[in-house]
């Protein structure tokens, strides 16, 4: 067991250690979230007075939903940070050393885990400038449902990146799957803005329940059954992502 | 059979066709046996295309066959991979160093997923970095290194674990002559040392310089299995004779010519050249001449030489290994 953790931490330490050398990765993932919070979040002010706007203030309704956009979109352009590591050989040096499957995994998962887990941290804290004061508790439990999303997308995004290994062909279908799973989440507007037959398509979007499950937890309702469900639901598809991840880098012919 | 380290039986490894086009399945290994003793160099000889990497990946447990029995230093594959890995290095052909980090961190990471502690893993890859002559270096990232110290890096992170067995994937494709012998003499260093190594290689000099033994590989299948020397005996005895003419209609005509010539053992028209095999090539080649003017056939260029493994494998295969590089 400790020879498990030890070659996970290596693996781990390894890619931090390259990502600290090149930090242009921190302002480029922060740069989306701020020009939301700086360009989109103004909008949203003139419809917070609609019919069936869910929450008092812009920021209480956005800033939730933008951790969430934030964990969706970093993590899943996870992959093309091993595209190199591929063509390198290096994943492959990898496999011939007898480190557990699972390890190898772990390694690159909680990089991308660690990164997201900083610039949620960063994004709250300039949200404070907004004016967006969550709840302590809440937003501790928040960061554990982006982990657990971060786990699962960036195990899916590692997972396309073996498979098609190629930056042109994972970014189409990374923007495939994503982009509609975000616009029917509700981060940017209301579902219930939506026609019927969207929202009951949203109904079926685990990270509709996420983005709910922020909100949520930013105003402390944490004991709410649309939290015990994402996480119950993102637990499940972290073990199942986390398996097809090993089983795809077990057989990839690089 | 006692020292034998590696046993593979009956390999086969079927790709399923796939991409855009659905093509179909290319038996890239098509049943091979072979046996690799403790200590020695084995080689594996073919063209690209030919097999050889694959079996040395299934052979590193990174991919699995369609069907055959292979043992690693006694441990069987299909079960056995954890233990393989153990006993193993692999230095394949595009490295696998992270070219982000620098020599020694490469070394150092290595050495850890092997279980080794920090000290020891420093301490094993400062050893290693002075041995190859590698340490002036070292503290650069791994980009900014040439092809040769390159490889000599990738040599290093195979080794550092000190493996019973070491496969290398093509370990001097690409480098200068200078680098080449470098890692050349390395290879023999190690292996004097107790290491058994198995390379792959298109180059035949690299398997005529290095290796005990050499497995020609073709279309999947071990075509012969010996020492360079005895292959170069049993396959190829006497010496070679290769002409050249002004169209191949002189080399239809001279092979008709020659064919029925006591001292020519065999003929073989490859490319516009023919290869006429005979036991004394000095004593033959004025025939050869003589024979050929008397027939009002010009000659174009003439050679003659002792056989090398390229002409074995042209024996064998009926083509070129230099040529089939292009096929």
């Amino acid at each position: 067991m400790k020879e498990f953790f030890i070659s996970t931490y290596i693996i781990f330490k390894e890619g931090i250690r390259i990502l600290i050398r090149n930090p242009m990765w921190l302002f480029v993932g922060l740069f989306e979230p701020v020009v939301y919070l700086l360009l989109f979040m103004p909008f949203l002010k003139g419809v917070t007075s609609a019919p069936g706007f869910p929450a008092e203030s812009a920021t209480r309704f956005f800033v939730p939903g933008l951790i969430i956009m934030t964990a969706m979109f970093n993590s899943s352009y996870a992959g093309f940070g091993v595209l190199d590591l591929l063509e390198s050989g290096f994943i492959e040096r990898l496999r011939v050393t007898p480190v557990n499957r699972l390890s190898l995994a772990l390694g690159f998962v909680l990089q991308s885990v660690t990164v997201l887990f900083i610039q949620s941290i960063i994004v709250c804290l300039v949200s404070l400038f907004f004016g967006f004061i969550p709840n302590f508790t809440g937003i501790i439990f928040l960061f554990m449902l982006v982990i657990l999303m971060g786990t699962c997308l960036s195990s899916i995004s590692y997972t396309a990146a073996f498979i098609f290994k190629d930056g042109g062909v994972l970014a189409s279908v990374i923007n495939f799957v994503i982009l509609p799973l975000f616009l029917l989440s509700g981060t940017m507007l209301p579902l219930n803005f939506a026609s019927k037959s969207i929202q009951i398509i949203a109904m079926l979007n685990p990270f509709t329940y996420a983005v709910n499950s922020s909100r949520l937890l930013s105003d402390g309702d944490i004991y709410n059954s649309q939290v015990l469900i994402s996480f119950i639901v993102f637990i499940i598809l972290c073990t199942l992502t986390l398996q097809w991840f090993i089983k795809v880098m077990k057989e990839t012919v690089a | 059979m006692d020292n034998d380290v590696i046993i593979v039986e009956q390999l086969r490894k079927i790709f399923s066709g796939g991409g855009k086009r659905k093509s179909k399945p290319v038996e890239a290994v098509s049943g091979i046996d072979f046996r690799v003793k403790e200590s020695e160099i084995f080689g594996l000889l073919g063209p690209n295309g030919a097999g050889k990497t694959t079996t040395m990946r299934i052979l590193c447990t990174l991919i699995t066959p369609t069907a055959g029995k292979v043992s690693v230093m006694g441990f069987d594959l299909s079960k056995n991979q954890t233990e393989i890995r153990n006993n193993i290095g692999y230095v394949s052909q595009k490295g696998g160093l992270e070219l982000r980090s620098t020599g020694r961190e490469n070394l150092i990471m290595q050495g850890r997923l092997y279980g080794m502690s920090a000290s020891d893993a420093e301490k094993k890859a400062d050893e290693l970095l002075i041995k190859l002559d590698l340490n002036s270096i070292s503290g650069r990232k791994a980009k900014t290194y040439s092809g040769g110290q390159r490889r000599l890096f990738d040599l290093a992170t195979g080794i550092i674990h000190k493996p019973r067995i070491l496969f290398l994937d093509e370990p001097t494709t690409g480098l200068d002559p200078g680098s080449r012998s470098h890692v050349w003499k390395e290879v023999k260093k190690l292996n004097s040392e107790g290491t058994t190594i198995i390379l792959t290689t298109h180059y035949l000099e690299e398997a005529d310089v290095l290796c005990g033994r050499v497995a020609i590989i073709n279309l999947g299948k071990i075509v012969e299995l010996d020492n360079p020397a005895q292959l170069k005996r049993k396959i190829i005895a006497g010496d070679i004779i290769s002409l050249t003419f002004d169209d191949d209609k002189a080399l239809v005509r001279a092979k008709d010519v020659l064919t029925k010539e006591i001292f020519v053992k065999e003929l073989q028209a490859v490319n516009s050249t023919m290869h006429i095999y005979v036991d004394e090539g000095d004593r033959a080649l004025p025939l050869v001449i003589q024979i050929l003017n008397n027939s009002d056939l010009h000659i174009q260029t003439v050679s003659l030489s002792r056989p090398t493994l390229d002409d074995v494998f042209l024996k064998l295969t009926g083509r070129k290994l230099i040529d089939s590089e292009n096929d």
